[in-house]
């Protein structure tokens, strides 16, 4: 909450993160839900990326991974942990967004068709899709991340796990929010 | 501490705190997956992108030969769009001795089956099997489909049939499945089903 105190430009800045930040995480815990309510579904999908196919990694996985983006959601929405799951959300975006890459043009070869012109549903909580989009989309979302990244926390409940003394961390969320402008 | 060191605390703290959350939500939900159960008994041909055409990239309605050639591997038997309709029209479907089975999921079914056919979800067997598994015990013909080209589900539920005491010989799949009966414009119907009772308690 250390932003709220700050400057006028600082504030809104940090109030437009947040915002960002409830989309954000809006956006995860109903992907990550459209999912978790027909695991089968997506144990399926999941199979077919052929990275795992074998229980109990492959079931891990497909069982974990739809609640563990619903949670995420739900930190971000609450403001808890901002930026160790805003992290570990940007490195599973660019690992899922490699193997939905890889696995479409695979297809798109296969079918001989253009990487553009082909759907699929990529298991990620969307349906089918177009691929295309689906990266374009998947870019969005990295960036909407690295703002949150780097913008101040407001509205937080608890922000950050592990923080040293309440001043040096206010300094340093005035610091990012002027390098942010 | 400093501010990177405290990211990435918080990162792993939220990997491994998510990750056992996650594990705990899947097994308290009703639809939660078993950790140790293969729900893919049948080894795959299909799945690889060399193999097959892209699903995307038309009509899943007709199975290439690869699908058959993988039935046929697996002790499986394939039949035709014609055949499977001469089988629906016999009357010996009336009387139970030929039985069509849907190994589609709910939703799918619900939108649209082959008339009469009864739906079996071999990923959840606890079920239906209970009550599907005399029915085809003393039917002499029994027909499974999915929704054709690719799909494996009904291998998966002709395989689980089988190990259940089905005999081999009077296990048939449509591999056109429910696509190619469409686009033959055949009547499907829609809804829960009827003449199928869910196991008895």
């Amino acid at each position: 909450m250390s932003a709220m105190t700050a400057s006028p430009p600082t504030r809104a800045w940090a109030l437009a993160a947040a915002v960002l930040r409830w989309s954000v995480g809006g956006v995860f815990i109903y992907l990550g839900l459209t999912k978790a309510l027909h695991p089968v579904e997506f144990l399926k999908l999941v199979r077919q990326y052929e990275v795992v196919s074998q229980p109990p990694l492959l079931n891990l996985i497909a069982s974990a991974l739809p609640w563990f983006e619903v949670i995420c959601g739900l930190l971000l929405v609450l403001g808890t942990a901002v930026r160790g799951t805003t992290l570990v959300m940007m490195v599973l975006m660019i690992a899922f967004t490699g193997l939905v890459v890889r696995r479409a043009l695979a297809l798109a070869a296969a079918g001989g068709i253009a990487f553009c012109d082909l759907r699929m549903d990529c298991g990620c909580g969307s349906g089918e899709v177009w691929v295309c989009g689906k990266v374009v989309e998947n870019a969005l979302l990295l960036v909407a991340l690295g703002i949150i990244l780097s913008a101040p926390t407001a509205f937080g409940l608890r922000p950050a796990l592990f923080r040293g003394p309440r001043v040096a961390e206010s300094r340093v969320e005035r610091r990012d929010a002027k390098a942010a402008f | 501490m400093p501010r990177a060191t405290a990211i990435a605390l918080e990162s792993l703290a939220v990997a491994v705190l998510g990750f056992g959350l996650a594990i705990v939500a899947n097994w308290l939900s009703p639809r939660g997956l078993s950790l140790t159960r293969d729900y893919f008994p049948v080894p795959t041909l299909a799945t690889h992108p060399a193999t097959g055409p892209a699903p995307a990239a038309g009509s899943p309605a007709s199975a290439g030969p690869a699908t058959r050639a993988r039935l046929v591997a697996h002790g499986l038997q394939a039949i035709s769009r014609e055949e499977a309709l001469t089988l629906h029209r016999d009357p010996r479907r009336a009387q139970g001795l030929v039985v069509f089975i849907d190994a589609r999921e709910e939703r799918a079914y619900q939108a649209g089956h082959i008339p009469g056919a009864l739906q079996f979800d071999h990923y959840r067997p606890e079920e239906r099997l209970p009550a599907l598994l005399p029915l085809c015990l003393s039917a002499e013909r029994v027909i499974v489909y999915c929704n054709g080209g690719e799909c494996e589900d009904s291998e998966f539920a002709a395989v689980m049939l089988r190990d259940a005491g089905v005999p081999a010989a009077n296990l048939f799949i449509y591999v056109g499945g429910i696509s190619d009966w469409t686009a033959h414009s055949l009547p499907v119907e829609t809804g829960p089903g009827e003449g199928f009772a869910p196991a008895a308690p």
